[in-house]
C-alpha cells in the first residue's frame, strides 16, 4: 500500500501533490499547526538568543496546556452537535480550585484529597448542568450559562476571593518541567491521549460522533443519545475543574477571575483546531496547534511591540484566516 | 503665605466644631451602596470594609441604615435600574461605584431630581450633579516613574505591564508612565497587557521575555506584580525591580527577597476602604456641610520600611487595606476646598 503510492509520486510528480494535498485536506488540524509553526519564526526574528528560542516554546507549552485540558472537554461538547457548548468552564474552573486550595490550606498532605475535591467539584458541576438541559429541558448555552453564575457565588461566598497558597510540593510540580517539558504539558498530553483513544477507539467515541452528526438517527440506531450527553457534559466539567486545580497550583492560589479568559479559549481552540463547529466531527491533535497558536500569537505581537487595538485586530484577523483556510480545505473532499 | 494658612486652619477648626454639634442631624438618613461588581479580591475587601463601618455608624446612631447592593453582572444597564430601584426605596443618599462613567448619568439625574445625594467613587459618574471621588491614575504612573528614577538615576530598560486594553484606567496610568519617562533616561522595551490579574501578567510576560534585552524595573498595574516575578524566574533571568500593587501575595514574595537578599521596590495602589471615605462624604453632605464637588483619593503606599507592618495586618490572600474614618473624610474635603 505505501509502496504502491510512493511508486505512483514517483512516476507522476503532479498526482503526487494532489494527493498530498489530498493528505492535508483530511487532515483539517495542520493548519493551526502550520500557523503555529510560522508565528513562532515570525517571532525568532526579534528573539535574539537561541535560548530564548528554547524558553519562548517552553513558555507556549506551559501556558498552552490549561487551553488544551478546557479545550478537550469543550471539544466533546461541541461535537454533540449544533447549539452544545459549555458555558460555565470559567466558573467550574474558579470553583475547583477556590475549594481544593481551601482545603488543601498549603498542606503538603493534603495533596490527593485536594486533587480529589477539584475533579469532585468539576463531576458536580457537570452532573447539575446536565440535570438543567435534560431534566428541565434548557437549551445548553442558557443552562450551562446560568449555572455558571451560581458556581460563581458559591466560589465568592466559599471564600471571598482570598488567594490561598497551594502547598509547597504541589507549586513546584506545577511550575517544574521533567524530559524538557513543563510538569503542565504532561498533564495535557496524558487528557489528551486519553481522550484521542476514547475518540477513536472506542464505542462511546463512535457513539459521539454519531450524537452529534445525526441525533434522531443515532438514536434509531440504538445509541443511548442521553448517556452519551451525560458523559460528555460531565467529563468536560471533570475536565475545567481539573484545569483550574493545575491553574491555581501554577500561579501560585485561586483567583475569582482565574477562568475568565477560558471561556472564549476554550471554543477558540475547538474551532482553530479544525473541528466542525456544527459537531459530529472532531480531532485532538488539533487543539494542540490551536492552544500553541493562541499563545504565540500573542507573544509575536507582544514582541514587535504594537499597541493594543492592532494586536487585538490582527488577532481577530490571522484566527479568522485559520478558520477559513481549515474549513474549506475540509470542505473539498 | 502664613497669613493664609493660618486662616485656612481657623476655617478648618470652626468647622469641624460646627461639625461636632451637628452630628445627630443625620441618624434619621439612610444610605445606600450601589457596586457593579464583586468578582475580584480588590472588590470583595471594598465591601467587607464598607460593611463594618457602616455597621458600626448604624449601631452609634450616625445614620439610620448603610445597606450595600451589587449587580450580578458589569453592567451599566443593570446599575441603572438598580439606582431606580433605589430612589424608589427612599434612600437619602447613594455611593456608588459605576459600571460606567457617562452609561448611568440618566439614572443620576433622576435621583438628583428626587432630592437624593449621590457621591460617586473609583468608578466616578460625570453627571454634574453627583460628586467624585476620583482616583488620580495618571499620577500613579507618574509616581512609579518617579521612584524608579531615585533609585535608577542613569535610567535603564522597562517593561510596562498594562491593565485591560480599551479601559479608561488602563490608558491614564499609562499616560501618566509615558509622560514622566519622557524626561528621564529610561526606555521601555516592551508593553503587556495584564488584565490586572497575576495569571494573565504571568502568561503575557512569559510570552514577550525572550525578545527582551536586560530589564531594569517593570512598571504595573496592580495585581500583576507576583505574576511578572513569576514568570523571570521560570525563564531564570535576573528579577528586575517591580513595582508592586498593595496585594499580600505581592508583599509576601517582597519580603521573602528583602529578607534573602535586600531586594528594595515600592507599592502603591488604592485601598478598597475608598469605599468607606464614600460613605463619610456622604454623611457630610446630607450634615449640611459644604462640599466640593471633585475630591481626589490618597494612595495608599507601601515603603520598605512599613513593608512588615501593613503585611502583618493585611489578611492572606487579600490586599493592604485601611477603612477611612470620619475625620479622614473632613480632612480631604477640607484639602479640596
Amino acid at each position: 500500500m505505501n509502496m504502491n503510492s510512493n511508486n505512483t509520486r514517483v512516476e507522476n510528480p503532479k498526482r503526487g501533490a494532489s494527493h498530498l494535498l489530498g493528505v492535508f485536506s483530511r487532515k483539517p488540524w495542520i493548519w493551526a499547526f502550520l500557523a503555529a509553526g510560522a508565528t513562532y519564526l515570525a517571532t525568532l526574528v526579534v528573539v535574539s538568543t537561541s535560548a530564548g528560542a528554547g524558553s519562548l516554546l517552553y513558555a507556549a507549552l506551559t501556558f498552552a496546556s490549561f487551553s488544551i485540558i478546557v479545550g478537550v472537554g469543550q471539544m466533546f461538547v461541541v461535537t454533540l452537535g449544533p447549539g452544545n457548548v459549555d458555558l460555565s468552564i470559567p466558573a467550574t474552573m474558579t470553583l475547583a480550585a477556590t475549594l481544593s486550595l481551601k482545603f488543601m490550606a498549603s498542606d503538603p498532605t493534603m495533596i490527593v484529597p485536594g486533587l480529589l475535591i477539584a475533579i469532585g467539584v468539576g463531576l458536580a458541576c457537570g452532573l447539575f448542568n446536565f440535570a438543567l438541559i435534560m431534566l428541565l429541558r434548557i437549551p445548553p448555552i442558557i443552562a450551562t450559562l446560568s449555572a455558571s453564575f451560581l458556581f460563581q457565588s458559591l466560589a465568592i461566598w466559599s471564600n471571598r476571593g482570598l488567594r490561598i497558597k497551594p502547598p509547597a510540593s504541589l507549586a513546584d510540580f506545577a511550575t517544574g518541567g521533567t524530559f524538557g517539558l513543563p510538569n503542565a504539558a504532561w498533564v495535557a498530553l496524558l487528557v489528551s491521549v486519553l481522550a484521542w483513544c476514547v475518540l477513536e477507539k472506542t464505542i462511546a467515541g463512535r457513539w459521539i460522533s454519531a450524537s452529534g452528526q445525526n441525533t434522531r438517527a443515532a438514536r434509531l440506531g440504538g445509541v443511548p443519545v442521553n448517556a452519551v450527553r451525560f458523559g460528555v457534559y460531565v467529563g468536560c466539567a471533570v475536565l475545567a475543574g481539573l484545569a483550574g486545580f493545575v491553574l491555581a497550583s501554577f500561579s501560585g492560589g485561586a483567583n475569582l477571575n482565574m477562568g475568565t479568559e477560558y471561556m472564549l479559549m476554550s471554543i477558540a481552540v475547538v474551532v482553530i483546531g479544525g473541528s466542525s463547529i456544527a459537531g459530529g466531527n472532531s480531532n485532538v491533535p488539533g487543539i494542540w496547534g490551536a492552544a500553541l497558536f493562541m499563545f504565540l500569537i500573542v507573544s509575536m505581537l507582544n514582541s514587535y511591540g504594537l499597541g493594543a487595538g492592532v494586536r487585538l485586530m490582527l488577532t481577530g484577523l490571522i484566527i479568522v484566516s485559520v478558520v477559513v483556510l481549515a474549513s474549506k480545505r475540509g470542505r473539498k473532499v | 503665605m502664613n497669613f493664609k494658612s493660618m486662616l485656612l486652619g481657623a476655617i478648618a477648626g470652626t468647622v469641624v466644631l460646627v461639625s461636632g454639634q451637628a452630628m445627630a442631624d443625620t441618624s434619621g438618613k439612610t444610605i445606600a451602596l450601589s457596586n457593579n461588581y464583586a468578582g475580584n479580591s480588590w472588590r470583595q475587601a471594598m465591601l467587607e470594609s464598607w460593611g463594618k463601618v457602616a455597621y458600626q455608624a448604624v449601631q452609634d446612631g450616625v445614620v439610620a441604615g448603610a445597606d450595600a447592593f451589587t449587580t450580578s453582572e458589569n453592567q451599566a444597564t443593570e446599575q441603572a435600574a438598580q439606582i431606580q430601584n433605589m430612589i424608589l426605596q427612599g434612600y437619602d443618599a447613594i455611593v456608588l461605584n459605576a459600571a460606567s462613567p457617562t452609561a448611568i448619568n440618566g439614572a443620576v439625574k433622576e435621583a438628583c431630581d428626587a432630592g437624593i445625594i449621590v457621591v460617586s467613587f473609583d468608578g466616578i459618574v460625570t453627571e454634574p450633579c453627583a460628586w467624585r471621588i476620583a482616583v488620580d491614575f495618571k499620577q500613579m504612573g507618574r509616581d512609579q516613574v518617579k521612584y524608579l528614577e531615585q533609585r535608577y538615576p542613569d535610567g535603564g530598560n522597562l517593561l510596562e505591564i498594562r491593565g485591560l486594553a480599551g479601559v479608561f484606567v488602563d490608558d491614564e496610568i499609562s499616560a501618566g508612565i509615558h509622560e514622566q519617562v519622557e524626561s528621564t533616561k529610561f526606555d521601555i522595551v516592551g508593553s503587556v497587557h495584564g488584565d490586572w490579574a497575576q495569571d494573565v501578567a504571568q502568561k503575557a510576560v512569559a510570552g514577550i521575555l525572550p525578545s527582551l534585552p536586560e530589564v531594569k524595573a517593570i512598571v504595573t498595574q496592580g495585581g500583576d506584580g507576583y505574576g511578572a516575578a513569576q514568570a523571570f524566574e521560570a525563564a531564570g533571568r535576573p528579577t528586575p525591580t517591580i513595582i508592586m500593587g498593595n496585594r499580600r501575595d505581592e508583599l509576601q514574595w517582597w519580603k521573602e527577597q528583602k529578607d534573602a537578599n535586600g531586594y528594595e521596590t515600592t507599592s502603591l495602589s488604592i485601598a478598597p476602604g475608598v469605599s468607606t471615605l464614600g460613605f463619610w462624604v456622604a454623611q457630610q453632605i446630607l450634615d449640611g456641610k459644604e462640599v466640593p464637588k471633585d475630591l481626589t483619593v490618597p494612595f495608599l503606599r507601601v515603603d520598605q520600611d512599613t513593608l512588615e507592618e501593613i503585611l502583618a495586618e493585611t489578611p492572606v490572600g487579600s490586599v493592604a487595606n485601611v477603612e477611612y474614618a470620619l475625620e479622614d473624610a473632613q480632612k480631604l474635603i477640607q484639602s479640596a476646598k
